[in-house]
C-alpha cells in the first residue's frame, strides 16, 4: 500500500475537492432552496411557472450537459473564460437547489395550513408567518432528506472530471491509471467514502434528534 | 388596554349610557360566498365592551367562517367590519395591524408546535408588537398565569393535555391585550372531562370583563356569563335574545327545536 503515500497529495486534493463543492452546494442549494419553495407555493402563477422550468432543467438533464452549458456554453456568448472549479460549485449549487426545493416545499406543505392561519390570527405577517412559524418546521422535516442530499452530491461530483477539475474519484482513476494497482485503490478510495458519508450522516442524525420538537416523533 | 377599560366600565355600569364609542367591533350587512353556497348571509351585529356574546347553532351554519370574517382571517364577499369605528375591509387597511387587535381561538386550538407555551404566548409580544425581550417575557408569563398555566410555561404543545393546550390558546390571545377576543367552539374539540378547566378560564375573563365573541355549544356556562345569545343557522342570524328567553322561551321555532335538543343532550351528560 505503500504507493498511495507516494500519490497522497493527490488523493487529498481530491478529496478536498468533494468535499468543497458538496458542502458549498448543498449549503447554497439549501439557501436557494427554500428561496425557490416560498416562491412556488406563495409567489403567484408567474414566479411558480420560472421555478418549475428551473427545477425540470437541473433534475431533468444530466450533470454533466449541466456542466458542459455552464463551462462552454454560457462563457462563449459572452467571449469569457470562467473558472472550471468555480463552475463547479455553481453547478452543482444550482443543481442541489432544485432537488432541496422539492424537500422542502414538501416538509412546509406538511406544516399544515392551520400553523398560518394560526400566525396570521396574532398579527404576525405572511413574511413574518413564514419565517417564524412555518420555516422553523418544515427544515427539522427536511433534515433526513438533506443528509441524502449530501451523499448524492459527494457521489456526483466526480462529474468534474468534464471540465477538467479532478474530485477524489477521478484522483483515484488517475493513480490506478499510472500504477496498475486497481484493487487496492479503488477499494481504498471506497473506504474513505464510506468512512466520510457514515460520518456525515451520524451527525445529520445527532442534529436531527438534538432539534427535534419534543413529543413530536416522525419515523424516518 | 382594553381589559382595564372593561374593568372601569363595571365600576360605572348603571350610572352611565352607553354610547357609540363603547362598541368594540360591528358587522354591517356582512356576506360570504363561495361559489354557489352562501355561508354567511347578510348579517349585523354589535358588541359593546366589556360584553360577552354567544353564538350557537347547527354545524355548518357558517358561524366559524363569520367568526373569521368579523377576525379578517377570512376576506367577507360583502359587508363591512368596523373595529372600535375603524372600517376594516375597505381597501388599505393594514391587515395585520388590525389582526393584532383581534384575539382569536381554534376550535383546534393550533399552537406553534415548534414552541413552548412560553414560546407560543411571547411570539406576538416580540414580533408583532416588537417588545423588549425581558417585558415580552413578563407579559407573556402574567397571560399564563391568568389561565393558570405559568407551572406548564416551558413545556411544548405535545406534551400538554388538550385542555392545557387551549389554555395556552387562550393566553396566547389575551397577552397582547386585544380589544375583543373571539372564540371558534373553544371546548368542542376536547374530552368532556377536560372542556371543564378552559370553561373555568373563559369564566374568569368575564369576570374581569373581556369582550368577547363566543360560538359555544356549553349551555350552562351561556346562561352565566352571555349577555346576549345569537341563534345562527343557514349562514344567518335567526334570533337574538338574552339568555333566560332563549332557555324558557324562545320566539323562532327553528331555535326552539334546536334549544330543546341542547338541553336534552346537556341532561343526558
Amino acid at each position: 500500500m505503500e504507493f498511495l503515500v507516494k500519490y497522497f497529495g493527490l488523493l487529498l486534493g481530491g478529496f478536498i475537492t468533494t468535499v468543497e463543492v458538496t458542502m458549498f452546494g448543498v449549503l447554497v442549494g439549501l439557501a436557494l432552496g427554500i428561496l425557490l419553495a416560498i416562491g412556488d407555493i406563495y409567489g403567484g402563477r408567474i414566479v411558480s411557472t420560472i421555478i418549475r422550468f428551473y427545477v425540470e432543467f437541473f433534475r431533468g438533464s444530466p450533470i454533466i450537459i449541466q456542466l458542459f452549458i455552464f463551462y462552454f456554453t454560457i462563457p462563449d456568448l459572452f467571449h469569457t473564460l470562467i473558472d472550471p472549479f468555480v463552475v463547479g460549485l455553481l453547478v452543482f449549487s444550482l443543481n442541489s437547489a432544485a432537488y432541496q426545493k422539492g424537500y422542502i416545499k414538501g416538509a412546509m406543505e406538511a406544516v399544515y395550513e392551520d400553523q398560518m392561519t394560526a400566525a396570521l390570527s396574532i398579527g404576525l405577517s405572511k413574511a413574518k408567518a413564514i419565517f417564524y412559524v412555518i420555516l422553523p418546521q418544515a427544515l427539522r422535516l427536511v433534515i433526513p432528506a438533506w443528509g441524502n442530499e449530501f451523499c448524492s452530491l459527494t457521489k456526483s461530483t466526480s462529474a468534474l472530471l468534464v471540465i477538467g477539475v479532478r474530485d477524489f474519484t477521478s484522483a483515484a482513476k488517475t493513480i490506478a491509471g499510472q500504477t496498475w494497482r486497481n484493487l487496492e485503490t479503488y477499494t481504498f478510495t471506497a473506504i474513505i467514502y464510506l468512512i466520510w458519508i457514515s460520518a456525515v450522516m451520524k451527525i445529520s442524525d445527532i442534529v436531527y434528534e438534538k432539534v427535534k420538537i419534543p413529543g413530536i416523533e416522525i419515523s424516518t | 388596554m382594553a381589559r382595564h377599560m372593561g374593568e372601569q366600565k363595571k365600576e360605572t355600569v348603571g350610572t352611565v349610557e352607553r354610547k357609540m364609542t363603547d362598541i368594540v367591533m360591528e358587522c354591517r350587512n356582512l356576506s360570504k360566498i363561495y361559489g354557489k353556497i352562501i355561508a354567511v348571509k347578510d348579517v349585523s351585529l354589535k358588541i359593546g365592551e366589556g360584553e360577552i356574546k354567544l353564538i350557537f347553532g347547527p354545524s355548518g351554519s357558517g358561524k366559524s367562517t363569520f367568526l373569521r370574517c368579523l377576525a379578517m382571517l377570512i376576506k367577507p364577499t360583502k359587508g363591512e367590519v368596523f373595529l372600535r369605528g375603524e372600517c376594516l375591509t375597505k381597501s388599505g387597511v393594514d391587515l395585520n395591524k388590525a389582526r393584532a387587535r383581534i384575539g382569536f381561538v381554534f376550535q383546534h386550538i393550533w399552537l406553534f408546535h415548534h414552541l413552548t407555551a412560553l414560546g407560543n404566548v411571547e411570539l406576538a409580544l416580540r414580533r408583532v408588537l416588537k417588545l423588549p425581550k425581558k417585558e415580552a417575557r413578563e407579559r407573556a408569563m402574567q397571560a399564563l398565569r391568568e389561565v393558570k398555566m405559568e407551572k406548564w410555561a416551558h413545556h411544548y404543545p405535545a406534551q400538554l393535555s388538550g385542555g392545557q393546550q387551549q389554555r395556552v390558546g387562550i393566553a396566547r390571545a389575551l397577552a397582547r391585550n386585544p380589544d375583543i377576543i373571539l372564540l371558534d367552539e373553544p371546548t368542542s374539540a376536547l374530552d368532556p372531562e377536560l372542556t371543564g378547566e378552559v370553561i373555568d378560564t373563559l369564566r374568569d375573563l368575564a369576570k374581569k370583563g373581556t369582550t368577547m365573541l363566543i360560538v359555544s355549544h356549553e349551555m350552562p356556562f351561556a346562561r352565566e356569563v352571555a349577555d346576549e345569545m345569537i341563534f345562527f343557522d343557514e349562514g344567518a342570524i335567526v334570533e337574538t335574545e338574552p339568555p333566560e328567553i332563549f332557555f324558557t322561551n324562545p320566539r323562532s321555532e327553528r331555535a326552539k327545536i334546536f334549544m330543546a335538543r341542547l338541553i336534552k343532550r346537556t341532561r343526558r351528560e
